[in-house]
This record gives structure tokens, C-alpha cells and sequence, in this order.
């Protein structure tokens, strides 16, 4: 089975005209990702020309929706870079379309949107990742084949390998990536900043377990919520694989939000403390800095392997 | 975005929730008018955005005008756990026979709302659910759901409303889900929400929000003017005012290393680190700021970053942590530069850069031959330098903010 989606999924981008969107579709495209299409009603029926990974050029259709996208193309999953207040919509035609696998780069969705889409999702058997997240790599391997990239995480960072990550943050997902590249990774996910995503810490965890080619696993949290302890409370009855933490906030004050929407210590809930006694109490070491965690990760390996 | 009390008690009014009679002053002698319409005996209550009012002093009894006057004098200067008080809402006093706790707020585990409600209110219902957690009554709305009266009479029925209140309760509670849905609210909660009244006249006793917590989404500002009528009367910190003109993730700390980065999660990081360092080196130094400069920043965003955050008198030395993603580290290195040409400060950067063009920007910054600027090989090396420049930095080698810490 493949880590969330397989690599030959065709992928529309919901966006894909605007400068975000631009960007990343040939960004994505150089690095190998089966974009087949871009919506955006008001340049239906037009195209956009982008360079692809084989160097020739690709010109990519522009359809009025999601459906009208699926249809013609076959479409599997769809990359989100609409701005805040467009993102609802866009959320949910991707789900009446019944598009599998919908990320969510946006940041600043109001979280009510985001509720009222990951439950529509639900109910569709349609998976969300995000939103304000950076995205979801997969690596080459046998059950992967070619690997693909849906958003915004750097490509050139990491090879293959047997670490799954899944992260509440971008730059720590790309540093850890970084710190742990001769190694190398199955899938990177960053579930995103929000108090509310569609797709959780916990749940990453679980495909990871139940990936072949997954040998342990990186979680990087953040203050706000306790999607770290729930994970903890899953990992200790369901992971048989290790896993290894590292927490973001120790200094943030209390009632202060640290750049992401649900990065925030209110009512003494959701401090990094807390998350780390919860993982510890399982077993699951903690890292002090993103470089010790990687140390750490270094050492289970070489502890597995004896 | 928190709002006060006063404000928030705008919000339940509009869906037709009693509130008892209040105005909001700010100083004594609108306090001394409000008293005297209002009447005696009042509520004078700090306008502070958090709680545990009434334990720091923040809410007194007067019994007269003279009495409001003192009170307010005593209250308007008051900071409570570091929040300076906006104004006094003075409040009609009610005689209150029973109090009840009721919140509807967004439960970010199960991905809906979350009514919450207990018999035992007027303290932290925290408390409450760790003593007695069979009187705390929980709820869930779904997000594809609607809160309906049948469901709010349900509800206010099992929380154990007396018997009489039980359809005004449901009233109350649909008004809130009301006010938490049309306002983008995270938070709406009345505590306490207080059976009123003269004890031996029935027709008297009525249910009364006597006071308000609201929060709201501040990704919704979009669909409501911004919030504009909700703006903080109070002088914001000027370093996080401009950084929010400018579009900048910025919190003011109290330490002495200023923190710059791109990506929520690598700043806070960055944060623990230097608060890491300045412990392991034994000098107490710390962060004195959070600064996202997002993804993709210009070296416009950069310089810009940069400028605020020297402009700070208690940054005495500054970490700039960047791992380029879409971020450019040869941007981020002009950007430090151009802020350099037109500033004059002496304080220390330490600068680490990964990723994206990171040889480039490292190559930048050799060229500009600045003694000012360091090179850190890590994010971890990058945090200790800082670290130790800043206390080098302070005239002092023991860094003397105790209570800072």
C-alpha cells in the first residue's frame, strides 16, 4: 500500500494562476509531481506553459472546477493555494468532487471553515492534510515507486530512507529533513499550525505504522492543543515502531500566539511541558534542540539495528 | 483575538441575552456619572483581558458616589498579571441566588464545538471538572451540524438548571451558539451566568450573564471589518505595532537576544534555544522577541525585520535563523545588509543559514566584512554565540533580570 497516495496520482492545483500557485505548480512539476491540471473558473479553457522534470515543456490546462478537472483528467489529488477566503469553496468542490487527497497550503483559513470542511471530508471518505501546512513528500521506493511532492516542501533536502516525519511546522520539517538526510525518509508531513486539520498527528503516526518500508519515526509538535499527547495516548497501545519527539515553545508565554493560529498556551493548556512529559511518560524521547533530536534518532537506529 | 469584558457583553446583547445595566469609563470622573445613572450599589470592574479580576482586586463594591470615585482610582492604574486595565465597566449589583458556568467553545481534539456547562458556577471551571467532573456537563455540536432549541433544552436539563429555568436557560444557550457562529468566535462563555433576583418574589428571579469572556478568530477578521469596533483602546507595544503594519509575526519577550527567523516552528525553536544557552552559560540570558518573516521574504522583509528589532533598546544581540525553503538565504543576507547601511548600531548578529542558496547568502555576508556580523554553522552554535554576545554586550557579567525570567 502506498504512504497516503501513490506516486503516479495525477494532481490538480486549485490556485494555480495566482503567484503561490505559479510558483509551486513548477516547482512540484521539476521535481516530478503528475500535475494534470489547474482550476480556476474565471480562466477556464485557457492553459499555462511550465517547464517539466524531463526539461521539455508541459502546458497544463486551466478548468472552471474541480469536477469539470476530475473528469477530464482523472485527478486523484488536489494542492490548495487559494487565499483565506476563497479556500471554503474551494475545500468543498474539491470534496463534491470526490478528489481523494486534498492539501491545503493556505494559511489563515478561520477555523470554522476548516471544521465544516474536515467533517464534509469525513463524511466523503476524503482525506484533507492541513491547512496552513507545507505539504507531503514521499520518497521513491518499491511500494512508492517514483515518490511525489504535493506542496511546498523542498525536494533537493533528503533521499530515500526509513524515517517517516510528520510535523506541526515547515521549517522544522525541512531542518529535521535536513539534519537526518544520509538516512534519509519514506514520507514527510506537515499536518499544519491550525488549532483544527484534517489530518492529525495521531493518524500520521498511524500510516506510518502501517507502512512496510517506515522503520521509525520523527514527531515534531508545537505548543497549543494536545494533539501530542493523543498521539502519545495511540502510540503507547499501536506503534511498534520508535518514535522520537522534538516539542517547539518552551519560552512562548502564556495567552500569546507564536505566529501559527494554534500555537497558543491559554488557560495553562497546550504548553510544551506538558507535551513532553505525555511522550515521555510512553517512552517516547524528547530532543532538546532539532539537532539533538536528530542525535537521538541516530542512536535508536544504531539500538534497532544491534 | 480576546476581547473585554464591555465588549464582549455587546456581543451577547445583540442576540438579545440580559446582561445587568453597565457603562464603561475610564476615568473617575466618568466613572463618578456612570455611578450616579447606573446606581448604588454598583460593580466597578477592571477591563483587563484575563482572568482572576476579583482575587488581584480588580473588582470592588461601591456603595456610593464618593466610594466610586475611590474605587475607580484605586482599580484604573491596576496591571493584572501584566495586563494594564483599558477602563472600568461600573455595573447595577445584582442579588445573586444561584450561579451557573456555560461556554460554547471550539474543541480542537474532536474537531467541533463543545458546549460546556456546570450547576457550580462562579469559580474556574477547571476546578470544577477535576473535583467534581460528574457536574460538569459537555456537550459536542458538529461542524456539519446546527444547535437547535430541542438540543439547548436537552442540554440546560441535564446541566441541572432548576426546573423553572430550564426553557430561559435554552433560550440563553441558542442565543450563545447564535453569537459564537455570526461573530467567528474560538470562545463565548458566561461565567457567571446568575439566577437574579429578590428571593421571596418568584416573578422577580431571572437568568443574567453577569459577566463575559469572548474570543474571536482572527482568521475571520476578514468577514467582519477587521474587528474594527473591537480595537484595543490601549497603546499596544510599539515593536509589535510595527511589525504589524508590516505584516510581521512579532511578540515582544522580555530577554535580550533578539530572534529572527522564517517559519513559526524555527523561531520558537530558536527562542528555546537561546533560553537553553543562556541557562547552560550560567547568565540568564534570554529571547527578547519572537519574528516570522514567513515564507519566500524578500531581503525588503528582511531589512525591514532587522530594523525593528535593533530599534528595541533591550536586544542587545541578535540571531537571525534561517532555513531556506522557498526562503532565499542570499535575499535574507542582502536584506541584513541594507539594514546595516542605514542603521547605527553597534549590537552583535549572529547569522545561520541553510537551504535555499545558503552558500550564497554565507558568501554575502564574508564579502560585507562586517565585524559585527557572525557565522554559526548551526542553529544550536548560532543561539549559544548569541547567547554569550548579549551578555558580553551588557555592562554587567551577570545579567540582572530575575524577575524577567
Amino acid at each position: 500500500m502506498p504512504l497516503f497516495i501513490d506516486a503516479q496520482a495525477p494532481v490538480i492545483v486549485q490556485g494555480m494562476t495566482g503567484h503561490q500557485g505559479m510558483t509551486h505548480t513548477a516547482r512540484m512539476l521539476a521535481a516530478g509531481t503528475p500535475i494534470v491540471a489547474g482550476v480556476n473558473p474565471r480562466k477556464a479553457g485557457s492553459s499555462v506553459a511550465f517547464t517539466s522534470a524531463d526539461g521539455g515543456e508541459v502546458d497544463i490546462p486551466v478548468f472552471a472546477d474541480c469536477q469539470q478537472a476530475k473528469d477530464a483528467t482523472g485527478a486523484r489529488a488536489s494542492v490548495v493555494f487559494v487565499p483565506p477566503r476563497f479556500a471554503k469553496a474551494a475545500m468543498i468542490e474539491a470534496i463534491q468532487a470526490k478528489i481523494e487527497l486534498i492539501v491545503v497550503i493556505t494559511e489563515g483559513i478561520p477555523v470554522a471553515d476548516t471544521a465544516y470542511c474536515v467533517a464534509l471530508a469525513q463524511r466523503h471518505g476524503v482525506r484533507i492534510i492541513g491547512p496552513n501546512c507545507p505539504g507531503l513528500i514521499t520518497l521513491p521506493n518499491e511500494q512508492n515507486g517514483a515518490g511525489t511532492n504535493l506542496g511546498i516542501i523542498p525536494d533537493k533536502i533528503v533521499s530515500s530512507g526509513p524515517l517517516g516525519l510528520v510535523s506541526k511546522s515547515g521549517t522544522l520539517t525541512y531542518q529535521l529533513m535536513g539534519e537526518l538526510a544520509d538516512i534519509g525518509f519514506t514520507a514527510c508531513l506537515g499536518v499544519g499550525g491550525d488549532p483544527i486539520v484534517g489530518t492529525t498527528l495521531l493518524e500520521a503516526l498511524q500510516s506510518f505504522e502501517e507502512d512496510e518500508n517506515t522503520k521509525a519515526c520523527i514527531l515534531i509538535g508545537e505548543i497549543g492543543g494536545d494533539a501530542e499527547q493523543e498521539a502519545a495516548r495511540w502510540a503507547k497501545e499501536h506503534m511498534s515502531k520508535p518514535i522520537v519527539a522534538y516539542i517547539a515553545g518552551f519560552t512562548a508565554p502564556e495567552g500569546r500566539q507564536m505566529g501559527h493560529a494554534g500555537a497558543i498556551v491559554s488557560g495553562g493548556k497546550g504548553t510544551a511541558q506538558a507535551k513532553q512529559d505525555a511522550l515521555e511518560a510512553v517512552g517516547i524521547r524528547v530532543g532538546k534542540t532539532p539537532g539533538q533530536t536528530a542525535e537521538i534518532m541516530r542512536e535508536v537506529l544504531a539500538g534497532a539495528a544491534r | 483575538m480576546d476581547l473585554y469584558e464591555y465588549q464582549a457583553r455587546e456581543l451577547l446583547e445583540e442576540q438579545g441575552i440580559a446582561t445587568p445595566r453597565a457603562i464603561f469609563a475610564q476615568n473617575s470622573h466618568e466613572v463618578a456619572s456612570a455611578a450616579d445613572e447606573i446606581g448604588y450599589p454598583c460593580v466597578i470592574k477592571a477591563q483587563v483581558k484575563t482572568g482572576h479580576r476579583g482575587q488581584a482586586g480588580g473588582i470592588k463594591l461601591a456603595s456610593n458616589r464618593d466610594d466610586a470615585i475611590l474605587t475607580s482610582e484605586q482599580i484604573l492604574p491596576m496591571s493584572i498579571h501584566g495586563h494594564k486595565c483599558s477602563g472600568v465597566l461600573v455595573a447595577g449589583a445584582k442579588n445573586v441566588l444561584h450561579e451557573y458556568y456555560v461556554s460554547i467553545s471550539v474543541d480542537r481534539a474532536s474537531r467541533d464545538f463543545d458546549v460546556l456547562a456546570t450547576a457550580n458556577g462562579g469559580t474556574e471551571v477547571e476546578v470544577i471538572a477535576k473535583e467534581h467532573p460528574e457536574a460538569v456537563k459537555r456537550l459536542h455540536i458538529g461542524a456539519l451540524e446546527d444547535f437547535d432549541l430541542a438540543a439547548a433544552t436537552e442540554m440546560a436539563a441535564s446541566i441541572g438548571f432548576y426546573h423553572a429555568d430550564v426553557d430561559q436557560a435554552a433560550q440563553i444557550l441558542l442565543k450563545m451558539w447564535r453569537a459564537f457562529k455570526e461573530n467567528d468566535a474560538t470562545l463565548v462563555e458566561i461565567n457567571p451566568l446568575a439566577k437574579v433576583g429578590d428571593p421571596e418574589d418568584e416573578s422577580s428571579k431571572t437568568l443574567c450573564a453577569l459577566d463575559a469572556k469572548i474570543s474571536l478568530d482572527d482568521n475571520a477578521a476578514f468577514r467582519h471589518d477587521g474587528w474594527e469596533r473591537f480595537k484595543d483602546p490601549i497603546q499596544t507595544d510599539p515593536y509589535e505595532q510595527q511589525a504589524r503594519e508590516h505584516g510581521l509575526h512579532y511578540v515582544h519577550l522580555n530577554g535580550q537576544v533578539g530572534v529572527i527567523g522564517n517559519g513559526a516552528g524555527l523561531v520558537m525553536s530558536s527562542l528555546d534555544a537561546v533560553s537553553g544557552a543562556g541557562e547552560e552559560q550560567g547568565t540568564g540570558v534570554k529571547p527578547a522577541n519572537f519574528l516570522d518573516i514567513g515564507g519566500g521574504a524578500s531581503a525588503e522583509v528582511m531589512s525591514r525585520s532587522l530594523s525593528i528589532v535593533l530599534s528595541d533598546p533591550q536586544v542587545l544581540s541578535v540571531m537571525v535563523n534561517i532555513y531556506g525553503g522557498i526562503t532565499r538565504c542570499d535575499l535574507v543576507a542582502e536584506g541584513i545588509l541594507q539594514a546595516l547601511q542605514t542603521l547605527n548600531s553597534a549590537k552583535p548578529i549572529v547569522i545561520r543559514f541553510d537551504g535555499n542558496a545558503a552558500q550564497e547568502g554565507l558568501s554575502t555576508i564574508s564579502q560585507a566584512n562586517n565585524p559585527r556580523l557572525h557565522v554559526a554553522k548551526t542553529m544550536e552554535e548560532a543561539a549559544q554565540t548569541a547567547a554569550s554576545l548579549a551578555a558580553q554586550f551588557s555592562p554587567s557579567s551577570s545579567w540582572p533580570s530575575k524577575e524577567n525570567r
